[in-house]
């Protein structure tokens, strides 16, 4: 493992309605496992925060293989939640994670809004965890199966549920498979919400054409990696225009390039996701990349970059 | 073990063996340390965009000298990752990621052991009856090796299982090397002299033989398998690349190939 050497620590941290981080790059949900697998090859102290595997009330087989399928410039992935439950992961998981200094971003989900209120409630009694991320893009069971995340009302109801359970920060991670994403975080941001974070995957398909099968035994999967980036930017642009909590990036982010692009499109914060399976160090060659470019144009804070954006100046 | 890491290695040998079978030799910086027999590694070209992926890939042979590591890597052209692979030429710097998952289980004294192989799977288990040869002491049992393939072309890797093993069997589905049979058919007419408690098997191979050796041998034969599967990350992160399996209370679930492999019981995995 390569160590880091720090250039001006304090140009990066960031207060996120309340959950503080030393740095504004976080290891994105289902992607970094509950952080262990990737403590051979980064300083987890060095990271702001790890966004763990979405937990939910009871542990989850997930769906049948084939799972992931490599597309152009990303992948797709049909997982199903796979998770050991909330229970393990406090028992098992959490007590690995405190030895380390970064905030544990504890991502959950549920079929209903009980299993929401119940999976809060214990992660908030547990020692450990500094904020909740609400994963809205699952079923809902009571309702037909349409996404929480796909319909305003759900979505605000899901909010005010995980809210009335916890005192920790709760963040909204959004789905973009919807036709006004705008309308969700600020449907989100009305019940509570303290931040807010996007994008989810997009949904996605690939065909076998020798056997004319999809490729994925759950037929769809959510496509991530750089192919998703510019939708991820334009969705990150729009709802930061228009809610006043902080946004976190996320979205095909491979590079500290990409990461910039968010930040000046209005993200106070970005999580990395898929660029942990192509190079395990990609959080920690992000961070160096953002502490260069702040030294390189002279900006006391990475603040000082968020919404920077000037549409008038092409 | 050895800790995992991302290592720059350098190509100085990628030869085809056979029609679209290549074997790489990297060298690795001494950090790389060691690998079990049964591990892998994530190669990848550092920079490239397309594929998205790194691939997992058997090590072959490992070899640790004073400087260098020497890492050998016996593969076949798939698709569209493998192929890049077999374009690099001597002096291509490489990103390996390894030694990644869990090595086979050593014979514990078994009288026979046996390893059987379809295709490219000669690879890993190669490594094994190398380490076994070294390690002679530990294991001490006669070493049988049963190959197959599905024609000459396809048949791999046979001179050197030929330096490490007793008996080596080999079979092709068309009769163009060795026995014309499926190498489970081979296994299968050996088998009373194997004694269940006298004997442990390895296989690799495709998941259409691995599963008639599910049923070709009974509860009481130890059988070790390494399996293949597409993967994302390569360190259990992705959970892409699960198999079925049940556990000692008979519950079924899904393990990761690359972390809590890509060696299992033969007996534990659940064939869909």
């Amino acid at each position: 493992m390569e160590k880091r050497k720090h250039k001006n620590a304090g140009a990066l941290c960031v207060d996120l309605a309340g959950l503080r981080l030393k740095n504004p790059v976080i290891a994105a949900s289902g992607t970094f496992g509950y952080g262990q697998e990737y403590a051979d090859y980064v300083d987890l102290n060095q990271l702001g925060g790890i966004a763990v595997k979405g937990l939910s009330l009871k542990p989850r087989a997930g769906n049948p293989p084939p799972r992931i399928m490599e597309t152009t410039g990303g992948m797709l992935n049909s997982v199903g939640l796979q998770n050991i439950g909330v229970e393990a992961f406090i028992e098992e998981k959490l007590p690995f994670l405190s030895q380390y200094d970064v905030a544990v971003i504890a991502n959950i989900y549920g079929e209903t809004l009980e299993e929401y209120s119940k999976v809060a409630a214990k992660l908030s009694a547990a020692k450990g965890v500094s904020a909740l991320e609400v994963n809205i893009s699952c079923p809902n069971v009571k309702n037909g199966g349409l996404s929480f995340g796909a319909d305003p009302k759900a979505a605000a109801q899901v909010t005010r549920r995980v809210k009335a359970q916890t005192d920790l920060p709760v963040i909204v991670k959004l789905t973009p498979n919807v036709t006004d994403i705008v309308l969700i975080a600020r449907a989100v941001e009305k019940a509570g919400a303290d931040a807010v974070s996007l994008i989810n995957t997009l949904t996605g398909l690939a065909v076998d054409v020798q056997t004319k099968t999809p490729r994925l035994k759950n037929i769809t999967g959510g496509l991530s990696g750089p192919a998703i980036k510019p939708v991820a930017l334009r969705m990150v642009w729009q709802v930061a225009q228009n809610v006043s909590i902080p946004v976190i990036g996320m979205g095909g982010i491979m590079n500290a390039e990409d990461a910039l692009e968010f930040f000046i499109v209005g993200a106070s914060a970005v999580q990395i996701g898929t660029a942990n399976f192509v190079n395990p160090r990609a959080t920690m060659d992000i961070l160096d990349g953002l502490e260069t470019y702040l030294q390189e144009n002279k900006l006391k804070h990475i603040s000082d970059l968020v919404g920077t954006f000037k549409v008038s100046g092409i | 073990m050895m800790p995992k890491d991302i290592f720059i290695g350098e190509v100085f040998a990628n030869d085809e063996v056979r029609k679209d079978h290549f074997l790489m030799k990297i060298y690795l910086p001494p950090a790389f340390g060691g690998a079990l027999p049964g591990q892998f590694v994530m190669l990848r070209i550092a920079g490239l965009a397309d594929p998205f992926l790194s691939r997992p890939l058997s090590i072959y042979s490992f070899t640790a000298e004073k400087h260098a590591c020497v890492c050998e890597i016996l593969y076949r052209v798939v698709g569209k990752g493998t192929k890049i692979l077999a374009g690099l030429i001597e002096g291509s710097q490489l990103e390996v990621n390894g030694p990644l998952g869990t090595g086979y289980a050593m014979p514990d004294g078994a009288k026979n052991i046996i390893f059987i192989a379809g295709g490219i799977g000669v690879a890993p288990l190669s490594l094994l009856a190398e380490h076994l040869c070294r390690n002679r002491c530990r294991s001490g049992g006669e070493m049988t090796f049963y190959l197959g393939a599905k024609t000459q072309e396809q048949l791999v890797g046979v001179e050197k299982i030929q330096t490490l093993c007793y008996g080596v069997h080999l079979c092709t589905d068309d009769g163009t090397a060795g026995k014309k049979a499926i190498v489970t058919d081979l296994l299968r007419q050996d088998l009373g002299n194997y004694r269940p408690e006298e004997t442990m098997i390895y296989a690799c191979g495709p998941k259409s033989m691995l599963r008639s050796l599910g049923t070709l041998l009974d509860n009481r034969y130890r059988c070790q398998v390494s399996l293949e599967e597409r993967m994302a990350c390569g360190v259990g992160a992705c959970v892409g690349c699960v198999v079925a399996v049940k556990d000692e209370r008979g519950d079924t679930a899904y393990k990761r190939v690359c972390a809590d492999g890509p060696v299992f019981e033969l007996h534990q995995i659940v064939w869909d």
